[in-house]
């Protein structure tokens, strides 16, 4: 991996790494990548996806109202202003 | 069948049992780090329930719940995650604490964060990961149940290296509502316990449907003996002295009433890299929503720009996290997108196929690590990949989301040794009786039974 694509993760990924941190875990990102070329050698031709390990069936809940849990005691763990989570600027 | 719960909850408790408890976890903790979060009020609470701790990736409402991570300091869940509303309903358990943990579930040995847990036989030796603290909770306190979680061997591993039972159930079958995610599609929580009797009490007090997770779907759970034990050629190839010496003769004993084959089987044995694609593909977007000032890790500096701020607030990510985000979010890179991720879960269903057909004719048996427990020290020096090597018999059921239980079979310079079996989905039960009948003729030794009574 190059460092602009190294670069360009590290953008997407809102990290930032100091110059030690950054060597030691680009030199790991090359060797998982190269143990997961590994993968390149299996025929999978014609195989079907496996999101899940088992069938999952699509069910839907009750449409109910219900209360969700104890907001107050979420709401004592943010900075609030007039009820509203205060978050950086956009 | 031994059951330290069933034995606890039938005799009566000295007047104040949970407080000296308390005190006496507090002591040992200081040295061995496998609890996060204790519930000091047990004592008040109590009913004369067995105390349980949960993974610190389980929400506890009230309690810090941190998944062994900075980003989550502070974090006090407003609700209970379905497993612990049932376990707190049965009447039977009373919550104790939480158990340490890597970060996000992110490591084999435990090691992967702040303080880590140690082994409770030799505090020089790894726990394992990453339900570490449960499985050191479990060896040390004597009438006490760990809820777990485990993704690719979390249960399985550190159960085995503190010489106690981890069963990790059928994908599907337990809620995974208020666990703090790694990766959904391999998630599981599970059970660490002191005997298969135990751990399967604890399995059904946690069980079943819950409209809170689509996922889980699973109710009818059978138990279909086998008479058969298959041990995976490639797999066993792997395993170094002492573990594959001790193994042989573990076969050599469950010869005389199971029939042992050795098979071939290529597709198993190449499930850990797809495993880790997956793994990491979905850790990578489950750890986007850490950003400093929801909930957890308040960073404050508001008056930051909307990117600084976040790219700031995410440093208190450990290094295995970040790691993990980079790779999961290269892998799901448009341009390598088929190459990685879509080919893995192929080869996902090509090893669940595989190993359908083999556990249709028996169990698969054989060590939970190709290795003997390692030191601290030495553990600390493995590459990324020779940690993921070490996953090798714990990634294919975990993968396929089959029903695995470890349990202790010998024990070598005072350390134990743990063997894995695996079964069908859904035929979770058949694992209890097996282990059940091992434990008839094979006595597990605790270092500590703290709350002894």
């Amino acid at each position: 991996m190059d460092d602009l694509e190294f670069e360009r993760l590290l953008k997407t990924t809102r990290l930032k790494l100091d110059d030690i941190e950054r060597a030691a875990i680009q030199k790991d990102i090359e060797e998982v990548i190269g143990y997961f070329e590994k993968i390149g050698e299996i025929d999978t031709e014609g195989e079907e996806k496996a999101y899940h390990p088992i069938k999952v069936d699509a069910r839907l809940r009750e449409d109910s109202v219900s209360k969700f849990a104890d907001v107050d005691m979420l709401k004592r763990q943010t900075k609030l202003h007039d009820g509203y989570i205060i978050g950086p600027k956009l | 069948m031994k059951s330290y719960i069933k034995e606890f909850l039938e005799v009566e408790k000295p007047k104040d049992y949970y407080g000296s408890l308390v005190a006496e976890i507090e002591e040992k903790n200081r040295e061995q780090h496998f609890i996060t979060t204790l519930n000091s009020n047990i004592a008040s609470e109590d009913k004369g329930r067995l105390p349980f701790t949960v993974k610190a990736n389980i929400c506890v409402k009230g309690f810090e719940t941190t998944a062994g991570s900075k980003m989550l300091k502070g974090y006090l869940p407003p609700f209970d995650a379905t497993v612990v509303e049932r376990m707190r309903s049965s009447g039977n358990f009373s919550f104790l604490g939480e158990t340490n943990m890597d970060e996000f579930g992110f490591g084999t040995f435990g090691l992967n964060t702040e303080i880590p847990a140690r082994n409770a036989f030799n505090s020089n030796y790894v726990a394992g990961g990453s339900s570490a603290g449960a499985a050191v909770a479990t060896a040390m306190l004597k009438y006490h149940i760990a809820i777990a979680e485990s993704t690719g061997g979390s249960i399985s591993t550190p159960a085995a290296l503190n010489g106690v039972v981890g069963f990790t159930p059928t994908y599907g079958t337990v809620s995974r509502y208020g666990l703090i995610d790694y990766a959904n599609s391999l998630d599981k929580i599970g059970v660490i316990a002191r005997s298969a009797a135990d751990a399967r009490i604890g399995f059904d007090a946690i069980k079943g449907r819950d409209a809170y997770d689509t996922t889980c779907s699973i109710e009818k759970i059978g138990n279909s003996g086998k008479k058969k034990l298959f041990i995976i050629k490639e797999l066993m190839d792997k395993a170094e002295k002492p573990v594959s010496s001790s193994f042989e003769k573990l076969l050599d004993r469950l010869g005389e009433r199971y029939e042992i084959e050795e098979i071939e089987s290529g597709i198993i044995e190449k499930a850990i890299a797809p495993y880790y694609i997956i793994a990491m593909a979905e850790a990578s977007t489950n750890l986007a929503k850490y950003n400093g000032y929801k909930y957890g890790m308040q960073y404050g500096e508001t008056n930051k720009r909307y990117n600084n701020f976040f790219t700031e607030a995410r440093g208190d990510f450990g290094s295995e996290a970040k790691r993990r985000i980079i790779l999961g979010t290269f892998i799901r890179s448009e341009s390598v997108r088929d190459r990685y991720y879509a080919k893995a879960t192929q080869v996902r269903s090509m090893v669940i196929k595989e190993m359908q057909k083999i556990l249709k004719e028996g169990f698969i048996i054989s060590p939970a690590l190709p290795i003997f427990t390692p030191k601290i020290e030495d553990a600390v020096k493995l590459t990324p990949t020779q940690n993921y090597a070490m996953d090798v018999f714990t990634v294919p059921p975990n993968f396929g989301g089959f029903p695995h239980i470890t349990f202790p079979y010998d024990y070598y310079d005072g350390m134990p040794l743990g063997a894995q079996l695996v079964t069908e989905h859904a035929n979770d039960y058949a694992l209890f009786d097996f282990v059940s009948g091992w434990e008839e003729s094979f006595d597990y030794r605790f270092k500590y039974n703290l709350g002894e009574l």
